[in-house]
């Protein structure tokens, strides 16, 4: 892991220096003991700042596409022959840059506006099983080595195994290598349980109609609408999301439970064949809704249905923005 | 729904969103033709089949609807070329989709009805009434305000 990051600082500062991207987005040390935080890079002589690992949460997608867009709403004042483009150099896991490869097919922005520093990924921590292993204790002091996270909260010190912590998404991810990169850090990581990945879901399609509708109401009920899920999620990018808009207004704001299931249901069905499963959402979420259970499924229909998976590779267009002629036809009714 | 209103008589109502260029066209062939439908469905008519946003189909639901129907055009035979064909794949997603999440997959139809199959309509309409009836009234996602 201190090789991986001795390589990325390297390779971040020679692309600095070089002028051939204007910022790095990566990860540096939080304020709080066994936290990362995204950090922004202009100048070479700060690369010291990134850090490489397993607390590395954030889906680094969701900066990439920001800090063009805004560019891009700012370079509207200038005269268009005085525009200039700003390019973006991220450090990507798999799951950012299937969130990139998404973008790009999207036409976010174009492939030369972005400069990917692919790295292996082995996973990252949920901060709720970790929460959940130090008896909800507060963590004062920790550090992370290679294999294994030490906490040290009011209780005592605790040597954790990071894979008793890994997040449920890393646990059976498919794509821990970036599917596209610039330049590529590392040896490829090691394949996770992918085979796994539709473990949950095929559980849940064996309960009753009524048994599922229950535990999603109750899920449901747990949420504040906070939209902590949207802000952290690469795929939400609308300019105005439906629930902000009011003419028609959508969604009600208001303390209603089927609100509340139907800002649910339209925000996970608007990432049908567009999540990647990076577990951003999971991750933020102060609540502790369930939605990878939900998010899943669509990933697994998309799968069944029309053999795609999100952003693996520039070729496989997002399932909803393609057809064939022949398809999926016993969903029709004929009386 | 009270049980009070359920004894008294229940009849399901049931949001019937279709194309502009068939199944309007179809229901209208209907009527003219004077054939028999159960007077339950509430026709909007949209564009395209690929104009309606999934949203609607939710909302309609959200709203009370005991059960939404969805026609357009055969595929191939699409006013705008291939709306319908798009719809499809969104519909497919949405109606498992809905389905998982415990909504009772009888409440959400989806066919295809051209211009000149009014008797087909008739039917369509006929057997997601009777589909609806047997469900009986919606009490999931529905607004209880």
């Amino acid at each position: 892991m201190e090789a991986i990051e001795r390589k990325l600082r390297e390779e971040a500062k020679k692309l600095l220096e070089e002028k051939k991207v204007d910022v790095i987005i990566g990860y540096e040390a939080g304020t709080l003991p066994l936290t990362m935080t995204p950090t922004f890079i202009t100048d070479p002589s700060e690369v010291e700042k990134l850090v490489w690992n397993s607390l590395c949460i954030h889906n680094l997608a969701k900066y990439v596409h920001d800090v063009i867009s805004q560019h891009r709403v700012a370079q509207k004042r200038l005269k268009p022959e005085n525009r200039t483009k700003k390019i973006v150099g991220v450090i990507g896991r798999g799951c950012t840059t299937r969130s990139i490869v998404l973008h790009l097919q999207e036409r976010q922005y174009t492939r030369e506006e972005v400069v990917i520093v692919g790295v292996p990924c082995q996973g990252y921590v949920d901060k709720k099983k970790l929460a959940e292993l130090v008896g909800g204790q507060e963590i004062t002091a920790g550090t992370i080595s290679e294999g294994h996270i030490l906490a040290v909260t009011a209780k005592g010190e605790r040597k954790i195994p990071i894979l008793d912590v890994l997040a449920d998404n890393c646990l059976t991810c498919r794509f821990n290598n970036p599917v596209l990169s610039d330049i590529t850090i590392g040896e490829p990581a090691p394949p996770m349980k992918a085979e796994e990945e539709y473990k949950e879901v095929n559980a849940f399609e064996q309960l009753s109609s009524d048994e599922r509708w229950a535990y999603f109401e109750r899920e449901m009920a747990k949420c504040i609408r906070c939209y902590a899920c949207r802000q952290a999620c690469p795929s939400c990018y609308c300019p105005e999301c439906f629930v902000e808009q009011s003419r028609p207004q959508w969604v009600g704001i208001g303390g209603e439970a089927s609100d509340t299931q139907v800002f649910q249901i339209m925000r996970i069905f608007h990432m049908a064949g567009r999540c990647v499963d990076c577990g951003s959402c999971v991750a933020v979420c102060p609540m502790g809704v369930d939605l990878r259970k939900f998010l899943k499924k669509l990933d697994k229909d998309a799968f069944e249905l029309f053999g795609s998976r999100v952003g693996a590779s520039m070729d496989d267009p997002p399932i909803l923005s393609t057809f064939k002629e022949h398809e999926c036809e016993d969903f029709i009714y004929n009386p | 729904m009270s049980e009070k209103q359920e004894k008294a008589g229940w009849d399901p109502k049931i949001v019937a969103i279709v194309c502009n260029w068939c199944t309007y066209a179809g229901a209208d062939l209907a009527g003219i033709s004077r054939i028999q439908y159960p007077p339950n469905v509430r026709i909007v008519r949209v564009p395209c089949t690929g104009r309606i946003n999934p949203f609607y189909i939710v909302r309609a639901l959200q709203e009370g609807a005991d059960g939404v129907l969805v026609s357009g055009c055969h595929p191939g035979e699409c006013h705008y070329l291939t709306g319908n064909l798009c719809a499809r794949r969104k519909f497919a997603m949405l109606k498992r989709f809905l389905d998982y999440l415990g909504v009772e997959a009888d409440r959400t139809t989806f066919t295809w009805c051209s211009a000149s199959e009014g008797e087909r309509f008739a039917k369509v309409v006929r057997g997601v009434t009777e589909k609806v009836r047997s469900v009986g009234p919606a009490k999931k996602l529905v607004k209880s305000l």
